[in-house]
């Protein structure tokens, strides 16, 4: 990569040639410095050693080549000043005073590169962390920002020189989840998401990785995080979240729309018989002798009905609202029985005997009520449509509710089994495949959505819907939901 | 004293047809009822009621085919037609065929009063 050469020459600071002559000029004056002391000046010590000043300070300066060079120059300039002084009265001591110089110049050098070289290994790694389109950076146990990345200054518009030395929590406000701040205390480790803010007041979202580094005595001394930003990704999720829940609401207004009529006879026949029993109340009284007994059941009965309608209206209300869902723990039975409610017309009209198996004991699921009641109400109405045309006793709509065991291990909760079966024809094995795919329909008139939005809403809440053929012959449909652990009362 | 004329209320939805049944029995008469047109067939009642008060739309057999039914068996029962969906059609339908009353429900119960006088009056110069 030519371009990181580029860049490891200018980290060094030695790029410019004006400048490393400057530096070889320093070298070469404190060599001969050195070279002059020892050669001349007769003292009985190893001023050779003074040597190590030069190679060190080549060090600072020079790249490998250079020092070694340095390094050999030095070796050569030690013998020849001990040749130049010692040629002729050479003894043990000075010969002595000449080896350690030299060895201590010789691994003096050595260290430096080997120094030099661990250097650059970081220095190599640090400019890796900047090519790095995370943002990283590091911050002290007062949340001094001491490293940060090009990332991070791309991300959060803090350059490296505005983020170092200030609090990471001022520049970039992050807001932890709940719980994530003790997580990371005991165990040293988070990742998760995360909002900032940066430097222009844009929302950043991020997955991010928090390690904790600790000192030697094991007391916290910095946090390393890494935060990938998945602002785009979560804006069209939530933009995807949103059309979804739009499309699931005009489907289910669309159900209802199937269901008019059998709806609008389930609000006016009681509203029929609120007024008929007013009627008859009011004639009881008006009798020469007033029957009040019989007054007071038409009373009654006026309450009855009129709750009735209500009851009725509410349901709908909720049906037709459009409202973000919302998760409650609700009884899988009083979600059937709501739904046969407002279906109760169209199972009459249509013929249908309902053969319904519910558990004596409460299953609890979490989820949206309007949600899932729309769910159960398509595929009641899938089920009722499918037996059109069939003789009367073969259409039967069979609801059952069962509590099924989780997977083998103990960690995943049982499930709610829901099932709707019909009697009627089924579909061939290619259908049943593709019975979930948007804009498939085996329905006439069918525009082939609801079993896709009924899908999407089931796995949104942790759950399955699976399509087989029943024994018989009819469609049935298993929706799995997650359990609520019972609650001990 | 003479007992009171019988009168038969037919429809699905026991609402109604309770509510039905207890104003008209403080007018005066007696009830009998069946949620629906074929359990009024096979009862002892048919023949014997003064007068059938039914629901047009029901599961199974309709107000309307009792009526041809009866027809045409001869019966001359007069019929009061109440229905949560008043169409016109259906209303010419069993007037030409001599019903008695076509009533949408919720029903008045003036209305309701006037159609079993007269319908008991025809039954009664039917006699």
């Amino acid at each position: 990569m030519p371009g990181h050469e580029a860049g490891a020459e200018r980290a060094g600071g030695l790029a410019a040639p004006t400048l490393r002559m400057g530096w070889m000029a320093a070298v070469a004056v404190l060599c001969g410095l050195v070279f002059a002391v020892d050669t001349v000046l007769p003292f009985d010590m190893a001023i050779a050693v003074l040597y190590l000043v030069v190679v060190v300070f080549a060090s600072s300066v020079f790249e490998r080549r250079g020092l070694l060079m340095v390094g050999g120059i030095c070796l050569g300039m030690t013998g020849l000043s001990f040749l130049i002084s010692h040629i002729h009265d050479y003894d043990l001591s000075s010969v002595m005073r000449a080896v350690v110089s030299l060895a201590a110049i010789a691994v003096t050098t050595l260290l430096c590169l080997r120094n030099q070289a661990a250097t650059r290994a970081l220095r190599d790694q640090a400019r890796l962390l900047d090519l790095s389109h995370d943002a990283i950076f590091v911050r002290g146990p007062t949340d001094i920002v001491t490293y940060w990345n090009r990332g991070a200054e791309r991300l959060y518009g803090w350059s490296r020189a505005e983020a170092i030395g200030r609090p990471a929590g001022a520049l970039i406000r992050s807001q932890l989840p709940a719980g994530a701040e003790a997580e990371f205390r005991e165990t040293g480790l988070w990742e998760g998401e995360l909002t900032h803010i940066a430097k222009d007041g844009r929302k950043i979202t991020t997955f991010s990785r928090l390690s904790q580094h600790r000192d030697a005595p094991g007391e916290p001394s910095g946090t390393l995080e890494t935060d990938h930003d998945i602002t785009e990704r979560r804006l069209t999720e939530e933009k995807l979240h949103e059309a979804r829940a739009e499309l699931a609401h005009v489907t289910r207004l669309s159900t209802m729309g199937e269901l008019t009529a059998s709806i609008t006879h389930e609000v006016s026949q009681p509203l029929a018989a609120v007024v008929t029993n007013g009627e008859a109340g009011l004639r009881w009284l008006r009798r020469e002798q007033p029957d009040l007994a019989e007054a007071v059941v038409s009373l009654e009965r006026m309450i009855a009905n009129a709750r009735r309608a209500g009851d009725v209206v509410a349901r709908l209300r909720a049906l037709a609202r459009r409202e973000e869902p919302e998760h409650v723990p609700l009884d899988a039975a009083a979600l059937v029985e709501d739904c046969l409610l407002l279906l109760d017309r169209e199972l009459s009209t249509h013929r249908i005997r309902l053969d319904i198996d519910l558990p004596r004991t409460a299953l609890t699921v979490s989820g949206d009520r309007v949600q899932l009641q729309q769910v159960l109400i398509n595929l009641m109405i899938n089920a009722v449509q499918a037996m059109d045309g069939l003789p009367p006793e073969r259409r039967i709509l069979r609801i059952a509710l069962a509590r099924r065991a989780g997977a083998s291990d103990s960690a995943t909760p049982p499930l709610l089994a829901l099932l709707v079966e019909d009697g009627g024809p089924g579909v061939g094995p290619d259908a049943l495949a593709s019975l979930f795919t948007a804009f498939y329909s085996t329905k006439k008139d069918g525009i082939g959505i609801g079993l896709s939005i009924s899908r999407s809403i089931v796995e949104a809440h942790g759950g399955h819907i699976t399509a087989t053929a029943a024994p018989s012959g009819g469609l049935r449909f298993t929706v799995t939901l997650p359990l609520v652990k019972e609650t001990v009362s | 004293m003479p007992l009171p004329p019988m009168i038969t209320i037919i429809d699905d939805d026991e609402s109604v047809r309770l509510a039905t049944e207890s104003l008209v029995r403080s007018l005066g008469y007696g009830t009998t009822s069946f949620a629906s047109a074929e359990a009024f067939l096979h009862s002892a009642q048919r023949g014997h009621t003064a007068c059938v008060i039914t629901d047009v739309q029901m599961p199974g057999m309709s107000g309307v085919e009792l009526q041809a039914q009866l027809k045409a068996a001869g019966d001359t029962t007069p019929l009061i037609f109440i229905t949560a969906f008043p169409e016109e059609r259906i209303r010419r339908q069993v007037d030409a065929a001599g019903a008695f009353g076509f009533l949408a429900k919720p029903f008045d119960g003036n209305a309701m009063v006037a159609c079993i006088d007269r319908a008991l009056e025809a039954a009664s110069a039917a006699r």
